[in-house]
């Protein structure tokens, strides 16, 4: 099995949509809402997910060793399979 | 301010030509953003102000209508819990700052740089999903 990391904000509902594609397939994964965490730690998993993803927007998700930029069902899937 | 003079939207911080009639408390929508401001005159000098009138919600859910509707956009599904979003980020930050970027900095302030910029031309969406091609 994949580790898979979502890596989300709680005010957006790709990244709802995200979890509960996980969820309801009882696919096991990590989530953190990123704009929930105390400053520190806010800042370096911004900045990891900055590394990452290019990017300061969300949902990233990291599925093995690819990341997903966005909610896009088909690339998660692909990405499961792979 | 003549006719052919420039007024800046406080929202999205572009210049436009203002052509109608200005007349102090006159209600004008941006033509960038859409977002709904409110004619003021301070010592001979016209400016844009963000509307006292209306409440968050119906400040942005007047944006955006008027944003979608400039541009030829689309909602679906999606646009109650954005529109969610938006007021929260409201209550915690102060401004409507896009939903789904951790910046609440003025490039992000809905409709964002990036969907002015044509993002939804481009990917057939916004990168949260409120406005559709």
């Amino acid at each position: 099995m994949k580790k898979i990391m979502l890596y989300a904000l709680s005010t957006c509902p790709f990244c709802k949509m995200a979890k509960k594609f996980f969820e309801t397939r009882q696919i096991p994964f990590d989530a953190v809402d990123v704009d929930l965490l105390e400053p520190e730690e806010k800042e370096r998993t911004v900045q990891k997910v900055q590394e990452i993803s290019g990017r300061r927007a969300f949902p990233v998700i990291v599925i093995g060793e690819i990341v997903i930029v966005g909610y896009d069902e088909l690339r998660i899937k692909e990405a499961l399979q792979e | 301010m003549n006719a052919s003079e420039k007024i800046l939207c406080p929202v999205c911080r572009i210049s436009f030509l203002l052509k109608e009639a200005k007349e102090e408390g006159k209600t004008v929508i941006c033509p960038v953003c859409g977002a709904v401001l409110t004619l003021t005159k301070a010592e001979d000098t016209w400016t844009l102000q963000r509307p006292v009138h209306l409440s968050p919600q119906e400040e942005i859910r007047d944006r955006v209508e008027n944003f979608a509707r400039l541009r030829g956009y689309h909602f679906n599904e999606l646009k109650e819990p954005l529109i969610e979003g938006l007021l929260k980020k409201h209550d915690r930050y102060g401004d409507f700052y896009c939903p789904c970027k951790i910046d609440n900095i003025p490039e992000n302030v809905c409709p964002c740089l990036e969907t002015r910029s044509g993002s939804v031309e481009k990917d057939g969406r916004c990168h949260c999903g409120l406005f559709w091609k």
